[in-house]
């Protein structure tokens, strides 16, 4: 199988394309997997065995091959380590197209047997990736059939990727329950996820000073915005809940210590450096709240039983506040009422904004959200499991290659 | 070759030896690298049709085909009857072969629309991106409403159904995208 990906902004598509091998070859240890990146530098930030120099390798037992191996048009190490065997199932990430070698390889008519091509798309809260899931798509070819195959939130898509590593931590972290910031839970409940923190962050190397387990964490992950709306309204509910904030490298954390210098400090911040894939999901999963963008930590952030806001990114018109919608639609039936409505409030806030930057600075109060926190949590958590019955997208493509091919 | 963004209702393109001509958009969508789209094709070649994805990054060989200038004269029943503007011959084509494009043309209008010929046959035909047609039902219109933001349903002189906002009111003039049938504003 051949998985094909380009990186187009930051992390997402090669995080979601790095997690789906994985959890592709936990499920089918003996599938072999090629996969065709054009950026093995931001792969390499995610997958250290990576030599993002050599334009074919062999990593994690994969053979990683780069997009466009030579910029003046040599693609013989790439034409030799995909022509044997030559493609036959290709996952397209993200509708990402074919490196010109490649599709001489796929569409060569002098080739017996039918290929097959899978279009992943973007994860979709909207209603047509139910309707588009599993679709026929056209190409130039009858030798070549496609599909187009959509992750989401709904048992009518392909669901998220469930890996194994993912789905472990989440449960370490659902036992260790992390309700350190009600007053009212259990005392026992609190120490255990102290605990956990404690240890995860002497593993991962992150710096935590004394008490800052016990406090309520708060990571921020998002496009640049200024951001001291949030800011003057963490200092608020830092009065009256401890707080530290888990400032993510990226766009985001120069505009939050900005706001947070700004602000004086009002709280403790830990700016943490770039992650492993892992130890990010597990920040995630520590968190009692989070403010994730994009793709890959959105999925991540709705699967973690943690509230969380989440911040699209800009299309022209606000197209993407269609999108939000979209998702508040999915998220609606696990709140209540007056939950929903402060969750809704937030999120059209924080997203209403035509193009990001430091200057760029919404109408959004979190204040009212973290004030009202009882029902949100087992709100949001109950989205999660929602989203785990679904099922592992992993498991579904292979089970959907094996009726296709 | 034909990219995906070029291809709308009436469009003749081949796959393989296929020759297949767009008959309806039922859907498009915005995904990750551009439109994801929902259409009706006919293969020309068996003359079967099939509802089909099509999405970013693939090309299609284009076909060589003959283009009239024509415009319709008149309907009969399902099949609708074009005069061509030069020789004043007059072709026949199906209502189904039309597919969405039968919505947004009367034999009232001045629109020129250019005919696909295929083996001597017209298979298919493209319309000006924009055409004016008049509602002739809508719920009452909301004064002062002028966002465009919100929409309703309303039944155009063709016999189509069509999202306008909601200040639109029956008799009103509209200028419509061919593409996807979409209300671009109040025709002058």
């Amino acid at each position: 199988m051949d998985i094909l990906c380009k990186v187009v902004d930051n992390f997402g598509d090669i995080g979601v394309v790095y997690r789906l091998a994985r959890a592709l070859c936990d499920l089918e240890p003996a599938l072999k997997l090629r996969l065709i990146v054009d950026d093995l530098g931001s792969f390499r930030s995610l997958c250290p065995a990576i030599d993002a120099r050599v334009p074919v390798q062999e990593a994690l037992g994969w053979t990683v091959v780069r997009w466009d191996t030579d910029a003046g048009g040599d693609h013989r190490a790439a034409l030799a380590a995909c022509g044997d065997p030559p493609p036959r199932l290709v996952i397209e990430s993200f509708a990402c197209g074919r490196p010109d070698w490649f599709e001489e390889l796929l569409f060569d008519p002098g080739r017996p047997g039918k290929r097959f091509i899978v279009n992943l798309e973007y994860l979709c809260a909207e209603p047509w990736a139910d309707d588009f899931h599993r679709m026929d798509s056209l190409t130039r070819s009858p030798l070549v059939a496609k599909r187009i195959f959509m992750p989401g939130f709904t048992s009518r898509t392909g669901g998220l990727i469930l890996d194994r590593v993912f789905v472990e931590a989440r449960e370490r972290w659902s036992a260790a329950s992390s309700e350190a910031s009600d007053e009212a839970s259990d005392e026992s409940a609190a120490q255990d996820c102290s605990a956990a923190r404690r240890a995860f962050a002497a593993a991962s190397g992150l710096r935590l000073a004394a008490g800052d387990e016990n406090r309520f964490w708060c990571t921020v992950f998002s496009y640049e915005r200024d951001y001291s709306r949030i800011v003057a309204d963490l200092a608020a509910w830092n009065r009256a809940k401890p707080l530290l904030a888990l400032a993510a490298a990226g766009k985001s954390q120069a505009c939050f210590l900005d706001a947070w210098e700004a602000e004086g400090r009002p709280f403790p911040v830990l700016a943490l450096p770039f992650l492993a894939q892992e130890t990010w999901d597990e920040v995630l999963l520590a968190s009692d709240f989070a403010i994730v963008r994009g793709e890959e930590s959105w999925a991540r952030a709705s699967l973690s039983g943690r509230p969380f806001l989440w911040q699209a990114y800009p299309q022209s018109s606000r197209h993407h506040l269609v999108k939000v919608r979209a998702f508040l639609d999915r998220l609606r039936p696990f709140l209540d009422e007056e939950d929903f409505k402060r969750v809704e409030a937030l999120h059209l806030a924080f997203n209403d904004r035509q193009t990001d930057g430091p200057d760029t600075c919404g109408t959004e109060n979190l204040f009212p959200l973290l004030s009202g926190w009882a029902g949100l949590e087992a709100g949001y958590q109950a989205f999660s499991d929602s989203l785990i019955a679904n099922g592992d997208l992993a498991r579904h493509l292979l089970t959907f290659l094996r009726e296709i091919v | 070759m034909l990219t995906t963004s070029q291809i709308h209702g009436g469009s003749v393109f081949k796959m393989g030896n296929d020759i297949l001509v767009v008959q309806r958009m039922l859907g498009v969508k915005s995904g990750r690298a551009g439109m994801v789209k929902r259409l009706r094709v006919k293969n020309l070649l068996t003359g079967q049709t099939s509802d089909v994805g099509l999405d970013s990054g693939e090309k299609f060989e284009e076909v060589d085909l003959d283009l009239f200038q024509m415009k319709l004269s008149y309907i009969d029943g399902n099949t609708y009857v074009f005069m061509e503007q030069t020789s004043f011959e007059q072709y026949e084509i199906s209502k189904e072969d039309l597919g969405d494009n039968a919505g947004y043309i009367s034999p009232d209008d001045d629109v020129i629309v250019e005919m696909t010929f295929f083996e001597g046959k017209p298979v298919g035909m493209t319309l000006p991106t924009g055409v004016v047609r008049t509602i002739t039902y809508c719920e009452p219109g909301i004064k002062g409403d002028t966002s465009g933001k919100s929409s309703k349903p309303a039944t155009l002189d063709t016999g189509i159904e069509v999202g306008v906002p909601l200040f639109c009111e029956i008799g009103t003039k509209i200028l419509l995208d061919t593409r996807d049938g979409s209300f671009i504003e109040r025709a002058k």
